[in-house]
């Protein structure tokens, strides 16, 4: 909402003068100031004159010379203007005087020949002086305007322009006099509305009013104004409201819109004679049409308010009028329409057509039903001024249900507890009356809410308006404290498992939650996959993003690609989020589908390339270490990879994560086709798990003591079958090892001729350690033969010395 | 004839002249076994002492042992010397340029958005709050009902929400802010509560420099008795300090949202400049930092909290605009882009 700081003059003595000042006293107010701009004449050095003399110019016969009395000296211009004679007032610009070109850039004025007659200044048209298109002539002004004046302060010039945020549940400050009501409560001054007072004359009203749709019109006035003639507005209000951003039309549109500014109130101002003799206020009958003011043609429904003539809808009520009816050039009579409409009417009908105006923007909050019949006199009283029309007596006010104040009983006490003030009632009675709230009695208060506030039907509404006015930097600060609370332990969980990803060198990413079927199906995922069945957005914003992501691997293989292309070389990727499952959430609300935590990450690109040394390609292996990074941090006993081909990934680079008896994540290399898919080269080394499973807190974990006796270390080669798992026989070896144990590292694989086809070698180094004495290799012996013989008759892998 | 005397005068006086010749270890040992090794002049010398005259024996001893200590202890010195010139050699040899780059231990970085958010957690953690998170995907009457936003709220328009396949139609959101977990969290806890809730809303926007489909949220809710308009002021200006700097001031102005009542929002003096005006602020002095207000009565009877009981405060602060301002992301998109340039910048 707009309105400038000299329109607040008019209803407000404000004691300050500064923008900024008042701008603060809106923000405290609440309505934040959204921009502040000064308004300056769009010209300088214009003064006020009168044509003394017209004469031909020797040389032209399409341009005369004017002599121009400024009151203190005369002189004589060149004028291609043929619209006045000579008596004329007009605005006069002496060399020095700024001007707008026609495409309203500022020049200076000159003295300059014309046609072989110099020109010491010229006589403005509007265009010239900024203040609008026309240049068909120049601007004459009314008679008697003093010679010599500064044409400038004729107009509201300089001015100051507020742009507020009006929030939604204040209707009633969508204007100057809601806001000005405003600040006259703030600094305690009285608030002066115009004198709305008409006189009525000439054969009595006949248009009727049919108001058969009392529901969604409660109030609807009607008043004929007759003999207008449709020109500009005053300079003066197209200024205005050309400052707040409404473009002016003509002098009878441009009072409609002005005192919808200025009282809030929407009104209408239809020609009298397309209108015809009758309104009708009625529901549309489904399938009727009508052309509203923007030229659409709009089928309407049922549900839609309309205001018609005797056949056919000529307005939609509350949100636009109809072309059909629409003020012409050529308009002499008028009815002017001022109505209280269903806020939820005009809501639905706005919605339905996708129309909001500012008509619909105010009804749909609420307008006062009580301020209808002024706003109709305004329109009447300013078209009186400015168009020279004379209101016909009798004009209909078809109110059938008058719409009464309504009143809240506020307890002290009440305000007290929400603001932690105790306010006396003197205190809430100054504040809420000089809102125009009428108060009776002390404790409880009776108050009468205006019915220009619709926002208020309850204590709390008031306290607001109370807390408002007081000022809230007035009140006092206290800091609340909670009775322990912290952080669950699986927001700790989480944070650890981010710990460990950045630990081990990945960035954590934050990927939309959205995937589209191309990244399905880029990931080669088989129709009946579960992470196909994802949850569909009803209205994405674009397919891609149209349903809810299943799996977070698309959102990071699109990261590190896009990483890739920007030649960022070494991506290292991990996001820990929501994944969404078709499935009742049973843990959370059966209503809403399942919404577990996952846990992705992803190394793509060359890894590690410095000085000394070539850069790497991630693999398989990447992938497993950070699965074991994690299994150790988050202390996974028991979780082991096994090899797979689960879909999406490379059929022999891959393992599924076992744990608690049922897989729960993927870790390996990407399918390279799906590596393609998303546009990334090379070997991708990617892992994702189900990172809810393992966010309950495991028991505390127990300390073991380091021995503090030297070890006994030797390794064992074993010639076993090429595809033994390296899993297989290192747990077994880990078994037949025993408690003493310490240490076991898989130091060499290797395959060749000296094995044989089919075969492979696997160097494990054992390290044994004593908690309470000195190990000897005779006591190992055993150990190593019982190890050999284990692994011989469980995996099938031979000794073959110890290196 | 030269005596033992002679012989051993000439060694020694020759002596300082060999070992100063010795330029390394090696030359040095000939130089120590050719003076007091075995078969040099001193080794000689010791073995002629026995024909000696049995008179003169003891003294001559003596000065065979005084040549050769002597020669010995600056066999020694030089060997010293020798010695450290070679380590001071060998460290020479293993110079390198100590500027090239290092070995950095490769670290990731947590989002920016996970550490604004942790920061300000913990901040109410401080305050004895409790932490809650709760569904993304959420039910309307959660999102909106329970919260006073009434069903012809244009917040609800599919123009605003995104809307998920899920149940009934339209009864099931991507919830469009963090404060359904408000209702969620009095329903499952009796008053009094203090909790802060972190996580991802959505909204039905298209992404540019200022609008993002997806974002983050911390809500903030105290209920209790006695809980009024001061403790939402002092709490959250307690926050500020805590987050923007000791020295921050801050203002409150009124607002409108239909869940609180009466309604505020939070500004603080801007920290770049002070509150004199500058591009941060976008010359204001102050920036935006959240919304606020005392809980509409209307939200604690959906909930099953008496509002003639309970009073309460509740926040909402959207994490990537705090972010923003105080490292000066200029762009919204940069959190979602997951550019391992940006992500590498939140150390």
């Amino acid at each position: 909402m707009k309105t400038t700081m000299r329109w607040l003059r008019e209803f407000v003595d404000l004691p300050t003068e500064d923008p900024g000042e008042l701008a603060s006293v809106l923000d405290n107010l609440g309505f934040a100031v959204e921009e502040v701009r000064r308004i300056d004449a769009p010209f300088s050095g214009v003064v006020v004159g009168s044509v003394t003399v017209i004469r031909p110019h020797p040389d032209a016969d399409s341009i005369r010379l004017a002599t121009v009395d400024t009151g203190d000296r005369q002189v004589e211009v060149v004028c291609g203007a043929w619209n006045f004679d000579v008596g004329a007032t007009i605005a006069f610009s002496p060399p020095g005087a700024t001007l707008r070109d026609p495409d309203g850039n500022p020049f200076e004025v000159g003295e300059r020949a014309i046609r072989g007659v110099v020109s010491p200044g010229m006589i403005c048209s509007l265009r010239e002086l900024g203040l609008g298109d026309d240049h068909t002539g120049i601007l004459v002004l009314a008679d008697g305007t003093p010679l010599g004046t500064d044409f400038a302060s004729l107009l509201p010039y300089p001015d100051v322009m507020f742009d507020l945020e009006i929030t939604p549940n204040r209707p009633d400050a969508m204007c100057t006099e809601g806001i000005a009501r405003e600040l006259a409560a703030h600094y305690q001054v009285p608030l002066r509305t115009p004198e709305v007072e008409i006189t009525e004359s000439g054969p009595p009203a006949t248009v009727t009013v049919d108001l058969q749709d009392p529901d969604g019109c409660p109030r609807f006035t009607a008043r004929e104004v007759r003999g207008v003639t449709v020109g500009p507005a005053p300079l003066w209000m197209r200024i205005r409201l050309e400052a707040c951003g409404v473009r002016s039309l003509s002098n009878v549109v441009d009072v409609s819109n002005y005192v919808m500014l200025e009282l809030g109130h929407p009104n209408h101002v239809f020609d009298r004679h397309r209108l015809g003799d009758r309104i009708v206020v009625r529901r549309a009958g489904d399938g009727e049409r009508l052309e509203t003011l923007d030229g659409v043609t709009r089928e309407l429904t049922a549900a839609d308010l309309v205001i018609a003539d005797a056949t056919k809808p000529v307005g939609l009520a509350g949100v636009m009028g109809g072309g059909d009816s629409e003020v012409s050039a050529a308009t002499t009579d008028v009815v002017i329409e001022a109505a209280y409409f269903d806020p939820p009417t005009v809501l639905l009908t706005a919605k339905r057509h996708g129309l909001h105006t500012e008509a619909s923007a105010r009804f749909q909050r609420g307008m006062d039903p009580n301020n209808a019949e002024r706003a109709n006199r305004r329109v009447a009283q300013l078209l009186a001024e400015h168009a020279g029309g004379v209101a016909a007596p009798g004009a209909v006010d078809a109110y059938p249900a008058h719409i009464p104040p309504w009143q809240v009983e506020l307890p002290l006490a009440e305000v007290e507890r929400v603001t932690g003030r105790r306010f006396t009632s003197d205190e809430v009675t100054s504040i809420l009356e000089r809102l125009g709230f009428e108060c009776q009695g002390a404790d409880p208060l009776a108050v009468t809410v205006p019915t220009r506030r619709p926002d208020v039907r309850e204590p709390v509404d008031l306290i607001e308006d109370i807390a408002r006015l007081w000022g809230y930097d007035n009140f006092g600060d206290e800091v609340s404290l909670g009775y322990g609370g912290g952080l669950p332990a699986r927001e700790q969980r989480l944070r650890k498992v981010r710990a460990v990803m950045v630990g081990a060198g990945y960035s954590e990413a934050q990927t939309f939650a959205f995937v589209g079927q191309a990244d399905l199906d880029g990931l080669g995922l088989p129709a009946d996959d579960r992470r196909r069945q994802g949850i569909a957005v009803v209205n994405p914003l674009r397919e891609e993003e149209g349903v809810m992501r299943t799996t977070l691997l698309p959102g990071l293989l699109k990261a590190a690609a896009n990483n890739l292309n920007r030649r960022v070389p070494d991506v290292a990727l991990f996001e820990a989020g929501k994944v969404f499952i078709p499935a009742p959430d049973q843990a959370v609300d059966p209503d809403l589908p399942a919404q577990p935590d996952a846990l992705a990450w992803v190394l793509a690109g060359p890894q590690g390339a410095s000085w000394d040394g070539a850069a790497r390609e991630p693999d398989v292996f990447d992938a497993t270490g950070v699965w074991q990074r994690l299994a150790a941090s988050l202390e996974l006993g028991g979780a082991e990879l096994r090899q797979a081909s689960p879909p999406a990934m490379h059929p022999e680079r891959s393992a599924e994560v076992m744990w608690e008896g049922s897989v729960f994540g993927v870790v390996g290399e990407l399918h390279p086709n799906v590596a393609a898919a998303f546009g990334l080269e090379g070997r991708v080394a990617v892992g994702e798990i189900d990172l809810e499973r393992v966010l309950a807190t495991p028991p505390f974990w127990t300390f073991e003591t380091p021995s503090s006796y030297p070890p006994v270390i030797f390794d064992l080669a074993f010639d076993c079958a090429a595809e033994l798992p390296a899993a297989a026989l290192v747990a077994t070896v880990r078994r037949v090892a025993g408690p003493l144990l310490e240490r076991l590292d898989v130091f060499d694989v290797f395959t060749g001729d000296q094995l044989g086809e089919g075969r492979k070698s696997i160097a494990v180094r054992l390290g044994f350690r004593a908690p309470d004495r000195t190990l000897t290799d005779e006591e190992m012996a055993p150990i190593r033969r019982a190890i050999a013989a284990a692994v011989e008759d469980e995996v099938g892998g031979m000794l073959r010395g110890e290196a | 004839m030269t005596t033992i005397h002679d012989t051993l005068e000439a060694l020694r006086e020759s002596a300082d002249a060999r070992l100063a010749a010795a330029a390394t270890i090696a030359e040095l040992d000939e130089v120590e076994a050719a003076t007091v090794g075995r078969g040099s002049p001193v080794a000689t010398a010791r073995r002629g002492l026995g024909q000696a005259d049995p008179a003169e024996r003891p003294a001559l001893g003596r000065y065979i042992n005084d040549v050769a200590t002597e020669i010995a202890a600056k066999v020694a010195a030089r060997r010293q010397e020798l010695e450290l010139a070679e380590a001071n050699q060998r460290l020479a040899a293993d110079r390198v340029d100590v500027t090239l780059p290092g070995r950095v231990p490769r670290r990731g970085t947590h989002h920016l958005i996970t550490q604004t958010l942790e920061e300000m957690v913990d901040i109410f953690i401080g305050l004895g709050f409790d932490v809650a998170t709760g569904p993304e995907i959420e039910t309307a009457w959660h999102n909106f009902t329970a919260l006073n936003i009434p069903e012809t709220h244009p917040a609800r328009a599919e123009s605003d929400t995104l809307y998920v396949d899920w149940g009934e139609a339209e009864q099931t959101v991507l919830r469009t802010h963090t404060s359904p977990m408000q209702a969620r969290y009095m329903m499952a806890h009796p008053p009094p509560v203090h909790v802060v809730v972190p996580g991802r809303a959505f909204r039905q926007d298209a992404v540019d420099a200022t609008h993002s489909p997806v974002f983050h949220q911390m809500e903030g809710l105290a209920v209790d008795e006695g809980v009024n308009f001061a403790h939402l002021k002092g709490t959250l200006a307690h926050f500020a300090r805590e987050f923007f700097g000791a020295g921050e001031r801050v203002r409150f102005t009124p607002d409108h949202f239909p869940f609180t009542e009466p309604s505020a929002q939070m500004l603080v003096s801007c920290f770049a400049c002070d509150g004199g005006g500058c591009r941060i602020c976008s010359f204001v002095g102050w920036i935006e930092i959240l919304g606020c207000g005392m809980v509409n009565p209307a939200v604690f009877r959906y909930v099953g909290y008496d509002p003639s009981q309970v009073t309460g405060w509740a926040f909402g602060i959207g994490v990537e605009r705090v972010a923003a301002i105080r490292h000066g992301i200029g762009d919204l998109r940069h959190f979602f882009e997951n550019d391992l340039r940006t992500l590498r910048q939140f150390v």
